[in-house]
């Protein structure tokens, strides 16, 4: 029961129509179930069990000194890496939207992103573009760096991290458009398969004015790509 | 007293030290290769338990792999339970298995001997001068978090009648880095393989590196690099040495 409830909280947005015009109040917020931190304590145990196999089972000596609690930094490091799952934007967002006669283009850029592949648990990191288009609201601006940080922090593919991001945003303030470009290295590119070092995967979700009219996406790209 | 019972505690902890990664603490020396070398000083090596042995028996093989590999697997299903996340949803299907092998990937290391890699390529050269290699792409795992190091190696050695093919100093880099390490350790385990494969006058190993333990979680310092640095024989005596190396490297 629980798993699916994560599954849903990472999977929000497989299968969902991609619109900005729906006036309906952000209920799924609501229903998010966020892991709690009691409940990390608890599976602390099976985690450095598994831990102690895994570096056993890669023929290393798990008692000589520099692995002895490996197990344990290494548990606690991979609840880190996905707290993510312990957070829903309603607690992140709920008190800084501000109204504001503002409809030009507000963009933060530049936000660091460190998330897990969800395919081989190696990390993949990069930079986070967002830009909206305010209708009357607009949000505080490390909100949408926490936003980032909610979705990231989880297993994640990065073309449903980039939706979520944009979904969340749409969702939480009714703007005109959402923007959200995503540039990031994948270390199960770098360090294995195709090691190839330099290579970069670049995602992006428009939504609403962005999708439609080129003129306002040029700016947004030009926007983002300067002065870098 | 107290001196000979230190000894005694030293040997103890080494001995159980000396496994696969920690091996340059044991104190297996090959009758052929003495310390000083053809450098003929003292102060080529370290004087201390730092020695890695080339006749070390491999660790681990490819059929080893294949048997731990439903195991490792089996525990990086538990550990995707333990996060909370549904490994029956069809990103994860295959994740403990790809995890798996992706972590005998980045442990390779521990299959491979330098002596298998170096044997052919040690070469008579009437050159002394300085040979460097240097940004030689490193990624390793920390040994404390198991998470991604990755950074640059820079080596120069001062031969003194025989060369090493280029590609085997990266070579050496990998088989060394591609291990449960730390950044010290790494740096080295490097040093001490040259010196024992060549006898140079001098080694000198940089690795500068960006750890991911550091970055991504604890402290979170995003632009953060660690410089580790080994120098050996000529390298740790004469500072003109080192200074050309060190400007060489940054050049």
């Amino acid at each position: 029961m629980e798993y699916q409830k994560a599954a849903e909280l990472n999977g929000l947005c497989n299968g969902k129509i991609l619109t900005v015009d729906s006036k309906k109040v952000a209920v799924q917020h609501k229903n998010e179930i966020s892991r709690k931190e009691a409940e990390d304590e608890s599976r602390l145990p099976a985690l450095e069990a598994a831990y102690t196999t895994i570096l056993r089972g890669l023929g290393e000596n798990t008692d000589r000194q520099g692995l002895l609690k490996t197990p344990l930094r290494a548990a606690k490091a991979m609840q880190f890496l996905t707290k993510g799952y312990h957070e829903t934007i309603y607690d992140v967002l709920n008190d800084a939207i501000f109204d504001e006669d503002h409809e030009e283009l507000v963009i933060v850029k530049d936000i660091d992103m460190f998330s897990l592949c969800e395919h081989h648990l190696v990390p993949f990191f990069g930079k986070v573009h967002i830009g909206y288009l305010p209708s009357k609201k607009v949000v505080g601006l490390s909100k949408l760096a926490r936003i980032v940080e909610i979705y990231s922090r989880r297993l994640q593919v990065q073309e449903r991290l980039t939706k979520q991001i944009a979904m969340a945003i749409s969702e939480a303030l009714q703007p005109v458009s959402v923007a959200v470009v995503i540039e990031a290295a994948h270390m199960c590119m770098v360090m294995r398969g195709v090691q190839k070092m330099n290579s970069r995967t670049v995602t992006s979700a428009m939504l609403g004015v962005f999708r439609e009219d080129p003129k306002a996406r040029e700016e947004f790209l030009a926007l983002t790509k300067g002065a870098q | 007293m107290e001196r000979s019972k230190q000894k005694q505690m030293n040997q103890n902890e080494n001995e159980t030290d000396s496994v696969i990664n920690g091996h340059f603490d044991g104190r297996m020396k090959i009758p052929g290769w003495s310390a000083g070398g053809a450098a003929g000083n003292p102060s080529t090596v370290p004087s201390s338990s730092v020695m890695e042995s080339w006749r070390e028996e491999r660790t681990r093989s490819l059929e080893d792999n294949e048997m731990s590999l439903p195991s490792i697997a089996a525990a990086y299903t538990t550990i995707l339970r333990g996060l909370g996340e549904d490994p029956q949803r069809q990103g994860l299907l295959k994740t403990p298995w790809r995890a798996a092998t992706a972590m005998q990937f980045f442990t390779k290391g521990y299959q491979e001997k330098i002596i298998d890699v170096l044997n052919d390529a040690i070469f008579d050269e009437d050159h002394d001068e300085m040979v460097i290699v240097k940004d030689i792409d490193m990624f390793s795992m920390c040994e404390h978090h198991l998470v991604p190091i990755f950074g640059r190696v820079h080596i120069g050695y001062l031969p003194n009648k025989r060369v090493l093919g280029l590609s085997k100093l990266a070579r050496i880099v990998e088989i060394y880095s591609r291990r449960l390490q730390v950044q010290e350790r790494l740096t080295k385990q490097i040093a001490v393989a040259i010196t024992e494969a060549l006898q140079p006058a001098g080694v000198g190993v940089v690795i500068e590196a960006t750890h991911m333990c550091m970055v991504m979680r604890g402290v979170q310092k995003m632009n953060s690099k660690t410089v580790t640095s080994t120098m050996l024989g000529v390298f740790r005596e004469d500072p003109k040495t080192r200074d050309e190396f060190l400007t060489l490297i940054r050049s």
